[in-house]
C-alpha cells in the first residue's frame, strides 16, 4: 500500500519541486489563515457582544472589530483588483497595531481587556498565531510588491 | 450505530468517544499532510479522501450533538457550542478546496493547517460539552 501511494505522489508531485512555480502558494496559505481567523474572531465577537457585552464593552467591541479586520485582509488577499493590495496593506497593518496594543493592554489592565479576545496576550489563546499572522502578511505584501524588481 | 445497548441514553459518553476519535483523526491528517508539505509535494489522493472521511465523521458528530443539545443536554455555553459546531464543519472544505487548486506543497500546508484547526476546535467542543453547567 505504501508503494502504490509513493507512485501516486511522484506523479502528482512533479509540479511541486520546481522553483519557478508561480508565487501563488504562500498567498493561498495566507488566505486560509485569514479566512479561519475571520470566522473565528467575528463569531466570537458577535457571541460576546450578544451574551456579555456589559462585562467588558471595549474589549468585546474590539473583538468584533478584529474579526472585521481579518475579513478585510482576506478580501484584499483573495481579490485581484486595483484596491486589493491597498486594502490588504491597511488591514494587515491595522491587525499588527491591534494585536500589539490589545496584547499589551490585556496584560496591563485585565479588567477592561479580559483574556478572551483573539488579540489578548498577543494571541496566546490561539497559539500566538494572531501575532505571527500579520508579520507573515506584511512580509508577503512587501516581497510581492509590484515595483519590487525596479527597486 | 456507534453505541451498544448499555450506552443508549447516556449522552455524556457518546459524543466524547466519537469526538476524541475525530480529534485524533484530525491530528493524523495534519501530520500526514505536514510530512507531505515537508517533502515538497501536493496532497495525494489518499489524503483528499482522508479529509472527506474526517469531514463526514464531523458532520455525524455535529448532528448527534445538536440533536442531544436541543433534546435537553445542558452545556455551560450553548451559543458558543452551536457556533463551534457549525464552524468546525467549515475548515476542511476550505483546506480541501485550496489543496485542489494549489497543486504544490502549499496546498498540503493549507490542508495541514485546516486539519489542525479541526483538532483544536474539536478539543474545545469536548471541553464545552463536558464543562459543568453553572
Amino acid at each position: 500500500m505504501a508503494e502504490s501511494r509513493a507512485v501516486n505522489e511522484d506523479r502528482d508531485g512533479r509540479a511541486a519541486d520546481a522553483d519557478d512555480a508561480p508565487p501563488t502558494g504562500p498567498r493561498r496559505l495566507l488566505i486560509a489563515l485569514y479566512l479561519v481567523f475571520a470566522v473565528a474572531a467575528t463569531a466570537r465577537g458577535v457571541v460576546q457582544i450578544a451574551t456579555k457585552f456589559d462585562e467588558a464593552p471595549l474589549a468585546y467591541a474590539l473583538s468584533l472589530f478584529s474579526g472585521l479586520v481579518y475579513i478585510a485582509a482576506a478580501v484584499g488577499l483573495i481579490t485581484d483588483r486595483r484596491w486589493s493590495r491597498p486594502l490588504a496593506w491597511a488591514a494587515v497593518g491595522t491587525e499588527m497595531a491591534g494585536v500589539l496594543i490589545v496584547g499589551l493592554l490585556s496584560i496591563l489592565d485585565s479588567t477592561a481587556f479580559p483574556h478572551d479576545t483573539v488579540w489578548s496576550r498577543f494571541g496566546a489563546g490561539y497559539g500566538y498565531v494572531p501575532i505571527i499572522l500579520p508579520v507573515l502578511g506584511l512580509m508577503w505584501l512587501w516581497q510581492t510588491r509590484p515595483n519590487a524588481a525596479r527597486d | 450505530m456507534f453505541v451498544a445497548g448499555p450506552l443508549v441514553g447516556d449522552d455524556r459518553r457518546v459524543i466524547p468517544v466519537l469526538g476524541y476519535a475525530i480529534l485524533a483523526a484530525g491530528l493524523v491528517l495534519a501530520l500526514w499532510t505536514g510530512i507531505q508539505a515537508a517533502r515538497r509535494r501536493p496532497t495525494s489522493e489518499a489524503q483528499m479522501i482522508g479529509a472527506i472521511v474526517v469531514e463526514v465523521a464531523l458532520l455525524v458528530q455535529v448532528v448527534i450533538a445538536l440533536v442531544q443539545l436541543f433534546g435537553g443536554h445542558d452545556v455551560a455555553e450553548p451559543v458558543t457550542f452551536v457556533a463551534y459546531s457549525i464552524g468546525v464543519l467549515l475548515a476542511l472544505p476550505l483546506g480541501f478546496y485550496l489543496a485542489r487548486e494549489e497543486r504544490t506543497r502549499w496546498g498540503s500546508v493549507c490542508l495541514c493547517f485546516t486539519a489542525v484547526v479541526v483538532a483544536v476546535m474539536m478539543l474545545r467542543l469536548l471541553q464545552l460539552w463536558q464543562a459543568p453547567v453553572g
